[in-house]
């Protein structure tokens, strides 16, 4: 049997050989298919990855605050386990803002392996300037760690987090804000905090604009300058917890969460509503790329359709001569075949044109040239490959069987 | 002698109302190293009845034997098997085919039951056509060679698996006087020479005339037969 497949595959070729206006459009139709879906997939993934990532890194993995889903139990309740107690109105005991016992918080969370922690404390600090006024949220942190745990060091138009350390009262705050204020690196400023205290600080750094994840009014300040700035000494309201590997985000945090019944946030709880719309995404193009491959596909039917039908003669010789019904069949399908690879591989090419002029587009923006992020990653050449090779063969094969079933004596009886 | 091909009571009808019948109980007995010609009207089933000798068309009843075996009980890949590798068709139009040599049409057999080496195939499909005439034709397609001509390429590509039976469907219907003559100068080749049944449909008197036997039909049946030799 596998002997009769070369033969059967010239017979295939000679045919197309002698169509060569419809086996240009079939293989043209598959072509741009599979050329579009590069192009369009590689853009697609392309930025999702660029968004998830940027939604990934947009702030910690995890973000344990001081926040409780639920107030603590009731004495009550704890004592008389599973009795039906039900109190109301009882008054919850406001928590002391911070995170209670945030040096075990961290030991556990650096025990987690791959997880590093970075304590943090919040606040709200006025910045005086020459009469001017600008409300910030003070961050502090410690530089050495928090550079590990956050992408805040890659946001950073000028200056080091590090200089935090170096400079006695240094401060890091947005380039707008800095604008408002009148003021540039080096220069000093009056911060004030709602508890009264006041220092004079030194801007040591700048960040970029349109860091929307970090908010134009937001400053990094070291963690023991905003707990005396802020009057809460050794006091900490969130850890940022980075893992090695993200997508594991989500169980670290339920068993932080578990432990120490403090909000533990990851960045997919977080971003719920932004991936549930990347579903969507993927959904569309993949639906739309299902469309252009069907379209190729139907070029495929034609072409082999025709040709069983214009070919009814030679199929009638070819069964007198001794082939068998699957022989034909066989020819009528490798027609398809061989549409559907050359227009993959013309495919390929089309698609990686397209990538290359596409990865080529400059896009200014915040006065930095930009690319479209494109995936192009071989996966994407053999999906399309085998999406586009099964849809050619089945449009194929459902001609082929007509030939399979043509019945050479009434063909030789019209003949004659 | 036994005999390659035998018919026993064969009939085929379409069926429909009222149902046609195109070979009705016709019994024969082909002999190898014999030239046997069929004629008959026009309409009397001829044809029918050579499609049902060679297994391209399925008897409605009766039975057919090919070398002793029934033919009957064989399912259309086992057919195709047995044309294959025992039987040559020459039909009236030549029926070749189009994008291919006369040469590759002459191979397509022979590569189709593959017992030769391709090499070897090439050089008998070479040595077929020279012996028809058409040495230095070979690597022209159909459209480049006279109805003769194409004629003698489909009976070079029926003998090509050497075919223990030739069956000619009116071989000469589209010839003129020479290549007629030059055509059944062959199959009585094939017959007397090379030891095949040849069975042929003819309206020619010039085949019938060359031909051992001679069968005449009417109305689907056998209406007699006339052995010369
Ligand atoms: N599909 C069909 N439906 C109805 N009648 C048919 C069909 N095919 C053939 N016939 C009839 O069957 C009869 C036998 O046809 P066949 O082709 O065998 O005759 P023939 O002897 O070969 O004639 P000719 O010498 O003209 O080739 C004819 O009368 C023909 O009209
Ligand atoms: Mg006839």
């Amino acid at each position: 049997m596998m002997g009769q497949l070369p033969l059967l595959g010239r017979i295939a070729a000679r045919h197309l050989a002698g169509r060569r206006r419809q086996t240009l459009v079939a293989v043209s139709g598959v072509a741009v298919g599979v050329g579009f879906f590069l192009a369009v997939s590689a853009m697609m993934i392309g930025s999702q990855n660029d968004f998830i990532k940027t939604l990934i890194d947009a702030a910690p993995h995890i973000i344990i605050s001081d926040e409780l889903r639920s107030p603590h139990p009731q004495p009550g309740v704890e004592v008389h386990k599973g009795a039906a107690i039900d109190l109301r109105h009882y008054k919850v005991r406001n928590e002391v803002r911070g995170l209670r016992g945030w040096p075990e918080i961290l030991r556990a969370v650096n025990a987690q392996p791959g997880a590093i922690g970075s304590p943090s404390l919040t606040g709200a600090i006025t910045l005086r300037s020459g009469g001017r006024e600008e409300a910030l949220t003070v961050i502090g942190v410690d530089p050495s760690v928090e550079e590990k745990v956050s992408s805040v060091a890659d946001k950073l138009r000028t200056g080091h987090l590090r200089d935090l350390e170096s400079t006695q009262g240094g401060i890091i705050i947005g380039e707008e804000m800095a604008q408002r204020l009148g003021l540039g690196m080096g220069d000093v400023v009056g911060a004030t905090s709602a508890s009264g205290k006041s220092r004079s600080m030194r801007i040591v750094g700048l960040f970029k604009r349109g860091q929307s994840q970090l908010g134009p009014s937001a400053g990094y300040v070291l963690l023991r300058e905003a707990q005396s700035l802020l009057g809460r000494p050794f006091i900490v309201n969130r850890i940022g917890v980075h893992l090695d590997d993200p997508y594991g985000a989500q169980p670290v945090a339920r068993r932080l969460e578990m432990r120490f019944s403090y909000k533990a946030e990851s960045w997919q709880e977080r971003s719920a509503d932004f991936l549930s719309l990347l579903v969507t995404r993927n959904v569309i193009m993949y639906s739309v790329v299902s469309a252009i491959l069907l379209v190729a596909s139907f070029g495929i039917y034609t072409v082999v359709s025709n040709s069983v039908t214009d070919k009814r003669r030679d199929i009638a010789i070819m069964r007198s001569i001794g082939f068998s019904e699957r022989d034909l069949q066989l020819i009528f399908v490798f027609e398809g075949l061989a549409l559907a690879l050359i227009g993959i591989f013309a495919g390929w090419l089309l698609g990686y044109g397209l990538m290359a002029i596409l990865g080529s587009l400059k896009f200014p923006i915040a006065g930095d040239n930009q690319y479209l992020p494109l995936d192009r990653s071989p996966r994407q050449y053999a999906i399309a490959a085998a999406a586009s090779l099964l849809s050619g063969v089945i449009a194929a094969w459902l001609p082929a069987r007509k030939a399979a079933k043509v019945d050479p004596v009434d063909i030789l009886r019209g003949a004659v | 002698m036994n005999a390659i091909l035998e018919a026993g009571g064969l009939s085929r009808n379409l069926p429909g109302t009222p149902p046609v019948s195109l070979v009705t109980d016709v019994s024969l007995a082909i002999q190898p190293a014999s030239f046997v010609a069929i004629v008959g009207p026009s309409g009397c089933g001829k044809s029918s009845l050579l499609y049902l000798l060679g297994l391209l068309d399925r008897p409605s009843s009766g039975s057919l034997r090919f070398q002793e075996r029934d033919m009957n009980s064989l399912d259309g890949d086992e057919r195709a098997q047995i044309r294959l590798a025992n039987f040559g068709f020459v039909f009236q139009f030549h029926f070749l085919l189009p994008e291919f040599t006369a040469l590759e049409n002459v191979l397509l057999p022979m590569r189709r039951l593959g017992r030769l080496p391709l090499p070897d195939a090439r050089a008998k499909a070479a040595a077929l056509l020279t012996e028809v005439g058409l040495g230095a034709k070979m690597d022209k397609t159909p459209d480049r060679l006279s109805g003769g001509e194409r004629q003698r390429v489909a009976i070079a590509r029926a003998i090509a698996n050497d075919p223990v039976l030739v069956l000619g469907d009116e071989p000469t219907g589209n010839l003129d006087s020479q290549n007629s003559a030059r055509v059944v100068e062959m199959f009585r080749a094939l017959a007397h020479d090379q030891g095949r049944a040849v069975v042929c449909v003819t309206h020619d008197p010039d085949v019938a005339a060359a031909a051992d036997v001679q069968i005449s039909m009417l109305d689907g049946r056998i209406s007699g037969t006339d052995v010369r030799r």
